[in-house]
């Protein structure tokens, strides 16, 4: 259930972000998420991608910083409140979420997903497992197949 | 206009016997006293009753930086420490500073060539003087203070920084001297006028002391214009005794020597050859009238030439021209000696950064600021923002403990920095030349 995805250590000036992009465009790697806060000097690019080992491959070649973690991909599906309760389930268990950010697959009506980093990674699995929530497998984000 | 010691206007006959009298002494203090110089002048195959002329004190070893920090804290110390009543440290090249030691008679020393320096800058007893070097470690402001006070004048230790407050108390306690860097002079006097004070009309200054920083005729013009004084300059190191060294007169024709205490040579920093005077080339002092830190030969690593020719002034002691650079890579921050390798030291010590850095220095208005790049190599920070964080603020801090400054860091990219072939450029010192 655990999904591959690229830390990248960013600095905060102009064209850094694209450089990153063009490396992976070169290596043909297809960007599924993205994430990037706003910071004052630097910062950390949180991406997910079809082909992570080749992804982080290509990233360190060119010079860049690069850490492979693991994320959940969560379908909250879409209605009012949904997301409230992915949280509250997490944090009502005492599982404490690191970082969220959400993203869109083509195949899925639109809808959006979420990538979620919890500090306990398997008591989060097992507890949106058990409840109504979908977690979305690796391949399914990786291939963008229908799951 | 008054000079305050008969000593300042002895014959050069006269001076270099007394310098000789004088410079014997110290050699054999040293020699029976500092087993490190027993050895070096043995390894030299010199002892002090060898030293015949003035001349022959080119056959002595140099003395270096480096044979401090081999005896840190007090192994060059030539008393026993309870006869030591104060101390001082300065940048050392490495972690550790520079220590060192004064004797009673070495306060005596210290405070008659600042009354002499003091004087030369116009002050008197009539005069108040705002003291804006650090009080601390450092030796300028402790050296200064003494000196004034001998003269006669009022002491404000302001110590550095707190710049609105300077310029209340200055206007409030009218002070008449300003003691300081040239660089914390012009941005003080900008300061004033952001806050609508006019520095000619609504304060009370005649005179600027500067030091602790090189400084060119520009600035000079610069401060004589924004302050309505007349600046001059003075030059010391706390190997040698801090400021004192030397100092300019009204005629504004090089920094006075007090030879008395102190024999200039200049020397070719390749050869180690002693130069004929004229020449331009390394500073090296001997202090002959110091207890407890005498060191033999000490290689300033500042670039200057020297001019006995007689000043209008009616001094007799050889002048030193303003310092046009160092034979090291001694970078001066607002006063403060920074060595680079002080910052990789630091830099080296701490996990998750490469071995690759870069340091700016830049001007800021007219005050310096030091910028260091350094390279994120460690993929394990990438869990969150805060490792991040708090690497920046281990660099910040480690380098301001070692550095008594703040640096501005950067946390770049690897291989971001710029590589040159075969020596890597460390330092890119972007202070305008014009200034």
């Amino acid at each position: 259930m655990l999904i591959n995805q690229l830390s990248v250590f960013i600095e905060n000036k102009k064209g850094h972000l694209s450089k990153i992009t063009k490396v992976l465009k070169d290596a043909q790697v297809d960007i599924r998420a993205i994430s990037v806060f706003d910071s004052a000097e630097f910062g950390i690019l949180r991406i997910v991608v079809d082909k992570p080992e080749l992804g982080a491959e290509a990233l360190k070649n060119a010079g860049h910083v690069v850490k492979q973690s693991y994320v959940l991909a969560v379908d909250p599906s879409d209605k009012v409140g949904s997301l409230h309760d992915v949280f509250a389930l997490l944090s009502d268990n005492n599982v404490n979420i690191e970082y969220v950010y959400s993203f869109v697959m083509p195949n899925n009506q639109g809808a959006p997903l979420i990538i979620l980093k919890a500090d306990d990674q398997e008591k989060a699995i097992a507890l949106l497992t058990a409840s109504d929530f979908s977690l979305i497998p690796k391949e399914a984000v990786y291939n963008v197949q229908k799951y | 206009m008054k000079i305050w010691s008969n000593k300042e206007k002895m014959s050069r006959d006269e001076l270099r016997e007394l310098q000789f009298k004088r410079l014997k002494k110290t050699l054999h203090h040293v020699y029976e006293n500092v087993p490190y110089y027993h050895e070096k002048f043995k390894m030299a195959g010199v002892k002090p009753v060898d030293i015949r002329t003035l001349e022959d004190l080119r056959l002595l070893p140099l003395t270096t930086k480096e044979d401090l920090r081999k005896n840190y804290p007090f192994g060059l110390f030539a008393v026993p420490k309870n006869k030591i009543v104060r101390y001082h440290a300065s940048s050392g090249t490495t972690g550790k500073p520079t220590v060192v030691g004064y004797t009673k008679h070495d306060m005596k020393v210290w405070r008659e060539v600042i009354a002499r320096i003091v004087t030369m800058g116009g002050v008197t007893n009539k005069d108040t003087a705002q003291i804006t070097f650090g009080f601390g470690l450092f030796t300028g402001a402790f050296g200064l203070q003494q000196g004034l006070e001998k003269v006669g004048a009022g002491v404000i230790p302001m110590s550095a920084g707190n710049t609105q407050k300077q310029i209340m108390i200055m206007q409030d306690f009218q002070s008449t001297v300003l003691i300081g860097t040239p660089s914390y002079a012009l941005h003080l006097a900008e300061a004033a006028q952001e806050m609508g004070i006019d520095p000619k009309k609504e304060l009370f200054l005649k005179y600027g002391l500067f030091g602790g920083e090189g400084s060119t005729e520009e600035m000079r013009a610069k401060l004589n214009e924004a302050w309505g004084i007349i600046s001059t300059e003075n030059y010391g190191m706390s190997e040698l005794i801090g400021p004192g060294v030397s100092g300019e007169c009204q005629a504004f024709k090089g920094m006075h020597i007090n030879e008395d205490h102190f024999i200039a040579e200049i020397i070719d920093p390749e050869t180690l050859e002693v130069l004929p005077e004229g020449s331009i080339g390394e500073l090296v002092i001997t202090p002959i009238t110091k207890e407890g830190l005498p060191l033999i030969r000490y290689r300033t690593k500042d670039i200057t030439r020297l001019d006995t020719t007689p000043c209008d002034c009616g001094r007799t002691s050889a002048r030193m021209a303003k310092i046009t650079g160092r034979t090291d890579d001694m970078l001066i921050i607002g006063g403060v000696n920074v060595f680079p390798s002080q910052i990789e030291g630091v830099l080296l010590g701490i996990k998750g950064i490469g071995s690759n850095y870069q340091i700016r220095v830049l001007k800021k208005g007219y005050l310096d600021r030091i910028e260091i790049d350094v390279e994120v190599v460690n993929q394990d920070l990438l869990v969150s923002v805060t490792l991040l964080d708090q690497l920046y603020k281990e660099i910040e801090s480690k380098l301001h403990t070692i550095l008594g400054i703040h640096a501005g860091i950067h946390l770049v990219e690897p291989k971001s920095l710029i590589r040159s072939e075969g020596k890597a450029k460390r330092v890119i010192d972007l202070r305008s030349e014009n200034l």
